[in-house]
């Protein structure tokens, strides 16, 4: 039993290290080294350093920091008013209204940024006082803006399936296909729940939006025009196989560079700040990257990885049971964690008992997402909502009761998507085949 | 005094700039490269050009993420305790930061003369001398290990840390 008090003493240094508030890249460094030492008589220091330096000097990698330029780029654009202006006069008739807007808003910036607090501000900038000018009901407007925000982790592109791929040595662009059904499945899912509220709830109250003629409405329309011809030309060639998700990064920060300038909304200020704060986030995620690296070398030395798979293996739960295990450690694991350093925290030792259990693990990175995402919108640390308590000044109880229904359904989402598989699986495998 | 802060304030900040600037030739690279293949053309090593300026970009970034506050941390217990408990345990998460970071620093020392002593070569089509992207990575290091000790001096002499924790900063990684 001397084994099982080492790895006791392990975990101990991991949860306090984390627990204490050491910034998580460093932490994983240090639980890494802890386990070396404990398990291994190899020289740490050096092995340490060349798992660091590849894990770090990666070429998938690039795809990163330019997807998050890129959205730093049309985040600091008009954007926010041109969406909630082109869309509001499609969106006026539906049941439901102008909340859509918050949904499609979310959706269509999802497309062209990876992050879930930029979606989040850039579409809630402009819809939560347009929206309460109209008077809709308050928890509608900031619940359905925190759980659509939450689109951008999944639509692509989306800096969650980057450093889910990166950290398992899958294609991202495959991932990024994965993502586009189940993202828009679980809009429709959002826009559903709103057009039956609109009908239910006798607190549905708005003003009526004047009639627009079809012309006056295209007219209106017309700015979103560019973003969308990016996001085409962002997907659509790595659909087709004429660049990889790397090269379609570049495409998007010099297509966000360019419709930014049209705008006029591209200044000296605007693009280095675009520029230093991807430079900064990049980093922070590649520091968390580092880490887990020396991390998951360092834990298949202490075994668990594998002795937890065999446990799975012998406890012979079914793939559905094993999933909704899953499921609830990483809701309680999110209430601690961000989405990432979930991600790159538990794929060392979650990966085997995926891989034995036979499940697909692009599937997988779709079902992974989906419940990281619950964290973002659940407390006590979900980021959307400290976003939107900071947009809003409402106390984080409410936006969190706001928040729940969107919760509910995207747990309904993890349903459709263990019983429909190839909503994740299907575009993935049908693209073509391109540059490496 | 006056002088060291200033000094290091520029550090911080130069090398903040020099990672803005290898991510502009991360870009750089993938375009020429993709021009290179539209025009039958052949750009070899490009894909280890922008891995190294990838490994350049973050490591130069580190220190001057960490003092925008942007690098996550589990902030909970930090945010519930009082100020005087939350100072000594500031101290100990910039004590086991500074520490482990002065120790990924000495290793990248030690893999970086390596490097030089036996010449060692990049596998790919690049034929570099690794040791010059790895000096890169080794410098940003570094500037992040004297930011933490920076820090950790601070919140001992002073009591403040001087980092301003920015959610909306660190949010964007999500």
């Amino acid at each position: 039993m001397e084994d099982l008090n080492i790895i006791i003493l392990f975990l101990f240094v991991l949860f306090l290290l984390l627990g204490s508030g050491v910034w998580v890249g460093l932490a994983l460094v240090g639980v890494a080294w802890v386990g070396m030492e404990l398990f291994t008589t190899r020289p740490v220091g050096d092995v340490m350093l060349t798992t660091i330096w590849s894990a770090s000097s990666s070429w998938t990698l690039t795809a990163l920091p330019l997807f998050i330029w890129m959205g730093e780029i049309l985040y600091r654009t008009r954007l926010s008013e041109d969406m909630f202006k082109g869309l509001a006069p499609w969106m006026s008739g539906l049941p439901g209204g102008l909340v859509h807007t918050n949904i499609v808003g979310c959706t269509v910036f999802a497309a062209v940024s990876g992050s879930s607090a930029a979606t989040l501000t850039t579409v809630g900038k402009m819809s939560i006082p347009e929206l309460r000018k109209r008077s809709y009901p308050e928890p509608m407007v900031i619940g359905t803006l925190a759980g659509a925000a939450t689109l951008g982790l999944m639509i692509p592109p989306s800096l969650t399936l980057i450093v889910y791929g990166v950290t398992i040595n899958e294609s991202i662009s495959k991932l990024f296909f994965a993502g586009i059904l189940p993202g828009l499945v679980l809009a429709a899912m959002f826009m559903a729940y709103v057009a039956i509220m609109s009908r239910v709830s006798k607190k549905w109250n708005p003003d009526a939006e004047p009639p627009l003629t079809f012309s006056q409405r295209v007219a209106n329309s017309r700015f979103l025009l560019p973003v969308i011809c990016l996001i085409l030309v962002v997907i659509g060639s790595m659909y087709l196989g004429y660049a990889t998700a790397t090269e379609a990064a570049a495409f998007g920060v010099i297509g966000g560079l360019i419709l930014a300038a049209s705008q006029g909304s591209l200044t000296w200020k605007s693009f280095t700040e675009s520029l230093m704060g991807a430079t900064r986030t990049s980093a922070m995620i590649a520091l968390i990257l580092a880490g887990a690296a020396f991390l998951s070398l360092s834990m298949g030395f202490t075994g668990l990885p594998r002795g937890l798979a065999d446990l799975i293996a012998a406890m012979e739960l079914t793939r559905f049971e094993l999933l909704m295990v899953l499921l609830v450690f990483y809701i309680i694991l999110g209430m601690f964690l961000d989405g990432i350093s979930s991600v790159v925290l538990t794929m060392a030792v979650v990966e085997p008992m995926i891989r034995d259990a036979g499940i697909d693990l692009i599937w997988f990175g779709i079902f992974i997402v989906v419940v990281v995402e619950m964290a973002q919108i659940t407390p006590p640390i979900g980021f959307n909502l400290f976003v939107l308590q900071g947009m809003t000044h409402h106390e984080m109880g409410f936006i969190a009761r706001a928040a729940f229904p969107m919760f509910l359904i995207m747990v309904l989402m993890v349903f459709v998507l263990i019983a429909f598989p190839e909503l994740a699986t299907w575009l993935p495998d049908n693209i073509r085949q391109g540059p490496g | 005094m006056h002088g060291i802060r200033r000094f290091l304030d520029f550090l911080y900040t130069a090398s903040g700039v020099a990672a803005a600037l290898c991510l502009i030739a991360i870009l750089t690279l993938i375009v020429v490269q993709m021009l290179a293949r539209w025009t039958g053309e052949v750009f070899p090593g490009a894909p280890d050009y922008a891995g190294y300026a990838m490994a350049a970009a973050s490591f130069l970034a580190f220190a001057n993420a960490l003092n925008r506050g942007a690098h996550i941390r589990v902030s909970i217990v930090l945010n519930a305790v009082g100020p005087g408990l939350r100072r000594l345990i500031n101290i100990w998460c910039f004590g086991i930061g500074a520490i482990t970071a002065w120790y990924v620093t000495y290793y990248a020392y030690r893999f970086v003369s390596f490097s030089y002593k036996f010449n060692d070569i990049s596998q790919g089509q690049d034929r570099t001398a690794l040791w010059i992207p790895q000096s890169v990575m080794l410098f940003g290091m570094v500037v992040f290990a004297i930011a933490l000790t920076d820090h950790l001096v601070s919140l001992i002499l002073k009591g403040d840390h001087r980092i301003e924790q920015d959610r909306m900063e660190q949010s964007f990684g999500e």
